[in-house]
């Protein structure tokens, strides 16, 4: 990034230090070139002999922003990025100021810069670099500043900063946790104390247990070659799915409804359809309250098939819900441990989307519960013909 | 100075108050965004920040003032110029009303921020969050488009954000009603649904004066014509 500033610096510099008086040449030779019958080439009165038209042509198809001031402190060239971002009449508006500020400081020799989180919709950052171009004869001052919009780098080093963060929280807690309590235990010499702490340290093992296991399911998922490619009819995806667990949403009084067309044959690797399906309806479950119903639904929209998990939940709020299929994202720390989750579900649907092809969604809002949308590739054979539409309810 | 520099130089400065109040307009939207992410997400750095930049939007908007001031002296503007102007002097202080009570609500938020709020009442903080912003953004677009039609519409689309509020009331009632919410939190919770009504509230004063700089019209113009009547009849409320 600095070096793209020296460089266009210099490209400025380079350009006779006139560059807005030879812009406003440039765009009255133009303008006088569309008006007139008999056009006179713009070359023949460029002193820069064209250079000048490539390098503004080249500025313009940049995706930064520039803009250029004067020794003067006058904003001057602006590259096509630039007038888009200042001219807008939305939150990036805001932006004017600060790149106006850079450049009057610059101008009088303080390079500088600034992000600026504009909270949108959507959301974005933004970060402004702004150099002096220095006081040589062919320059005669100024400045120019480069406006980034550095909104996806933000969110991916936030997703790898967050990342190192929890998966050193998930596999250090329960060790840390099963430690001290063998610690303790050493010199325990109350036998219901000793049957407490070991009851509390299966716990944390098979907490950690759970987190090595999904993790290797996602390394195994992640390494898509053994990816098995087979027809299989929804219907038995979703019984096996279900199955898995109806003890669970049993215990809790929650309903598990499965509707829709369950002879669609789906083409795909059964097993992990069956795991991603599975920790959709594991979350679900979790996640709904006593007494709930979750709903599970297959039907054939124009992407191939669509299976979605409805509850009516706790719901996700809306800043979070393009986070949820990161690993070990959390959106609720204290309720996941509560609910034994391992963090990993949902980035295991995400891969088994990726690997057939298809894609993941969640539609969702707080208070109002979840609905998460898996889409795979149809099959070509029909196993059978497609079931009329069945709301019946499978019991749990 | 010519009278054409003159006019030139008039128009320019008329250009300058109409991108001020789009960047002021801009400050405020993001403002509200902003507010209601951090009390969501019990930031009270973001909190404070916005609280420390209100300072920022108070002098943009004084800056506004003094500059319709200044073109009402010196220009003598007449007709729709006069109006556009008296318009910008009334959104400056809508718009920097519309982030005070956005301040109101990041200190309201340091009081509740030990209270655990049901996911219903976060889902409706959100959505008054949503309608104020996007109700004040339209009232700026109706400003800079002189669209009237957009501007009295406000008034009516307004009516989600007050039923939103009633929802809200309700539902910190439940909350209370049920021992999850105690009465200082379901007060401090009220008064923050009543800020976010009366930033839609101001949006549609400034819709009233859109109009108003397009026709020449106030809705309050009713309510003068019909004290009139009244006084000529002899009405004793008159």
């Amino acid at each position: 990034m600095t070096a793209l500033v020296v460089v266009l610096a210099v490209a400025v510099a380079v350009s006779a230090g006139v560059i807005a008086t030879l812009v406003t040449r440039v765009r009255a030779l133009e303008s006088a070139a569309r008006s007139t019958p008999a056009p006179v080439p713009a070359a023949a009165e460029d002193p820069t002999d064209g250079s000048l038209p490539r390098l503004v042509a080249a500025l313009d198809a940049l995706s930064l922003g520039v803009v250029v001031a004067d020794a003067d402190e006058v904003l001057g060239f602006q590259n096509r990025s630039a007038q888009a971002i200042l001219s807008s009449r939305d939150a990036r508006t805001i932006i004017n100021r600060a790149v106006r500020e850079l450049l009057v400081a610059a101008v009088r020799g303080e390079p500088g810069e600034r992000e600026i989180d504009l909270f949108g919709p959507p959301k974005s950052t933004y970060l402004i670099r702004a150099v002096p171009l220095g006081n040589g004869v062919a320059v005669g001052g100024g400045s120019v500043a480069v406006i980034e919009d550095v909104t996806e780098r933000r969110r991916t080093d936030q997703v790898r900063r967050d990342f190192v963060s929890n998966i050193s929280h998930e596999l250090k807690t329960p060790v840390g946790a099963v430690g001290l309590l063998a610690e303790t235990l050493r010199d325990e010499t109350d036998l219901a104390t000793i049957r407490r702490f070991s009851e509390r340290m299966s716990l944390e093992v098979a907490r950690l247990s759970r987190t090595i296991d999904d993790l290797l399911e996602l390394s195994r998922i992640e390494f898509a070659d053994d990816l098995f490619i087979d027809e299989t009819r929804v219907g038995d995806i979703v019984e096996d799915a279900l199955g898995r667990f109806r003890a669970a949403a049993d215990a809790r009084g929650i309903t598990l409804k499965s509707v829709g067309e369950s002879g669609i044959v789906v083409a795909g690797d059964r097993r992990q359809i069956t795991s991603a399906l599975g920790n959709l309806i594991d979350n679900a479950v979790k996640y709904s309250p006593d007494g709930a119903t979750v709903t599970v639904s297959a039907r054939v929209n124009p992407s191939g098939l669509a299976l979605s998990v409805a509850d009516t939940g706790d719901g996700i709020p809306s800043r979070d819900l393009d986070r949820v299929f990161e690993r070990f994202y959390r959106v609720d720390r204290a309720r996941s441990r509560e609910t034994g989750g391992t963090g990993l579900g949902l980035a295991i649907v995400r891969h088994v989307a990726h690997n057939h092809g298809g894609e993941v969604s969640v539609r969702s809002k707080e208070g109002q519960g979840s609905e998460f949308t898996l889409v795979l590739p149809l099959g070509t054979d029909v196993v059978e013909p497609e079931s009329p539409v069945d709301d019946s309810e499978v019991s749990a | 100075m010519s009278d054409t520099d003159l006019r030139i130089e008039f128009h320019e400065s008329l250009d300058e108050l109409r991108d001020d109040i789009v960047r002021l307009g801009a400050l405020t939207v993001e403002t509200i965004g902003k507010g209601t992410a951090a009390m969501l997400d019990r930031d009270l750095h973001a909190a404070q920040a916005l609280i420390d930049g209100d300072d920022v939007i108070d002098t943009l908007a004084i800056s506004i003032e003094e500059s319709c001031y200044r073109l009402l002296a010196l220009q003598q503007p007449m007709a729709r110029d006069l109006r556009f102007i008296v318009c910008a002097l009334r959104f400056a202080s809508e718009l920097e009303r519309s982030a005070d009570l956005m301040v109101n609500i990041c200190k309201a938020s340091r009081r509740i921020y030990d209270v655990t709020m049901s996911p219903n009442v976060r889902s409706l903080i959100e959505d008054m969050s949503i309608e104020a912003a996007s109700l004040t953004r339209k009232a700026i677009d109706s400003f800079i488009e002189a669209d009237d039609g957009l501007a009295s519409a406000l008034d009516d689309i307004d009516d989600r954000l007050d039923e939103l509020q009633v929802q809200f009331v309700e539902s910190i009632f439940s909350s209370h009603d049920s021992d999850r919410l105690g009465l200082r939190s379901a007060v401090q919770l009220a008064l923050i649904g009543r800020y976010y009504e009366r930033i839609g509230d101001h949006a549609v004063n400034m819709g009233e004066r859109v109009t108003f700089m397009v026709t020449g019209w106030l809705p309050e113009h009713a309510a003068v014509a019909r004290l009139e009547m009244k006084s000529r009849r002899g009405s004793p409320d008159a």
